[in-house]
């Protein structure tokens, strides 16, 4: 099982990033396969669980674009630093 | 940062500022439509448009989730939190967009079992969590957001997750481009495309804008230096006299989108007839509702939904500035009786929408610019 342990960038009293359409890039860190999932950590070190079936397979250090806890797209051109 | 501070430096910003400004006709007007709510808020954020000449004219366009959202789908909204055992969840920006009779944020103050979620999974996690209640998830966005609705009811399906349910209400970005390149009120020049909407539908439908009106499109991404060369490619296009969709943000968006994503909305949802779009009106096949394989998860088949239409505040000229007819700070109301605190219209409640981006940051170059 993943648990989040300090959570994405959510939605604040002042934005949200969901509403605002935003794409968080975020590094693979763990990876549930059977279950579609990855841990993922952004580049504040925040992470959270994020569903990979739309962009799998995923490998460890893999970074992603994720919006609203659903990686949309593989970052190639893009590292994103623990 | 990597693939960050690039796209932020200030002095190729200022060169490629200098290209635009060299590149344009001096006595011709030029209007370029930012559809994005989030590149509305990079090019006030970052000043973008201080470093235009003044004959290029960025419009404001209708592509922020929770702008778009009519005042009686707020009701509707807040109808079913009121239900017994319910408990209604919903995006952030989402709680303060005003109703008829207030705001979900104010509804919740009133007794509502209302939760802020930062995805419709983390909603299929409460229903789990609390398995004797009704959980609801508000579901408000674009072609960026309606895969991962889709993907929590493929998994409320899968796991037989019944105290679950989605009131849908998914948009779909072309219809209302097209509804604004149809109006007599608006002539413009180009587009700047939605980056984010693209890496799930690519680039192909926006081909008609070309092909159909003339106009060109270039999707671009969110960092200043994005917007600048996505405006200086625009341009391009309009001095070659080419007409064709260009993408800048590549380092992100395929051509081809995401397949995996589209197969996956079109399993689980499908076009209404009509939708209701704050101050656009109703648009043809521009909402989404569940297909009839995921009925039982249908929050408006479960729940007694009012379903009754509301009309804008007189004073709020939304409509107009989600048109770009109007610029925010041309409306009656901006920044005294409508602020991102008490907003009257939907525009200043996003940080993406084009009245709370203005109130923000623009006015103060505004304030500079009177003084």
């Amino acid at each position: 099982m993943i648990s989040s342990h300090h959570p994405a960038p959510a939605c604040g009293s002042d934005h949200c990033i969901t509403c605002g359409d935003e794409g968080v890039p975020m590094r693979v860190t763990r990876i549930d396969e059977e279950r579609r999932l990855a841990l993922c950590a952004a580049r504040d070190g925040a992470t959270s669980t994020v569903e990979v079936e739309l962009v799998a397979p995923v490998a460890l250090g893999d970074s992603l674009l994720v919006h609203a806890g659903v990686a949309l797209v593989h970052l190639t051109h893009e590292e994103v630093a623990a | 940062m990597k693939f960050v501070d690039e796209f932020r430096d200030a002095e190729l910003g200022r060169a490629v500022a200098g290209e635009i400004l060299a590149s344009v006709e001096p006595g011709r007007h030029y209007k370029v439509m930012e559809v994005c709510g989030g590149h509305t808020h990079s090019i006030y954020k970052y000043g973008v448009d201080d470093l235009l000449p003044a004959n290029v004219e960025l419009v404001h366009g209708p592509g922020c989730p929770v702008c778009v959202i009519p005042m009686g789908r707020v009701d509707d909204g807040i109808a079913v939190a009121r239900e017994p055992g319910v408990i209604f969840t919903c995006f952030g920006d989402m709680m303060r967009v005003p109703g008829s009779e207030g705001s979900l944020l104010e509804a919740k103050a009133r007794g509502a079992d209302i939760r802020m979620v930062y995805s419709p999974l983390d909603a299929l996690r409460i229903a789990k969590a609390n398995p004797e209640r009704q959980v609801v998830f508000f579901a408000i966005g674009f072609e960026t957001t309606a895969p991962s609705t889709a993907l929590t009811l493929k998994r409320a399906k899968a796991e037989g997750v019944a105290n679950f349910s989605v009131m849908c209400s998914h948009v779909t970005i072309v219809p209302p481009l097209r509804a604004l390149l149809d109006s007599p009120d608006l002539r413009l020049d180009g587009f700047i495309g939605p980056g984010h909407v693209c890496t799930v539908v690519g680039a192909r439908p926006f081909d008609f804008i070309p092909a159909d009106y003339d106009r060109p499109v270039v999707i671009a991404g969110f960092e200043p230096l994005d917007i600048l060369q996505a405006i200086q490619m625009i341009l391009r296009q309009l001095d070659d006299d080419r007409c064709e969709v260009e993408n800048q943000y590549k380092r992100v968006v395929p051509h081809e989108g995401n397949q995996r994503a589209l197969e996956v909305m079109a399993e689980v949802f499908e076009l209404r007839p009509h939708f209701e779009w704050r101050g656009l009106g109703f648009i043809s096949h521009s909402g989404l509702k569940l297909s009839d394989a995921y009925a039982d998860w249908d929050a408006e088949l479960r729940f007694s939904v009012p379903g009754v239409r509301v009309a804008d505040p007189k004073a709020c000229q939304c409509g107009e500035v989600l048109k770009g007819v109007i610029k925010p700070w041309e409306c009656k109301v901006f920044g005294t009786a409508c602020t991102p605190e008490r907003p009257i219209g939907t525009c200043m409640v996003s940080s993406e929408g084009a009245c709370a981006a203005y109130y923000n940051f623009g006015r103060f170059a505004r304030e500079r610019e009177v003084v």
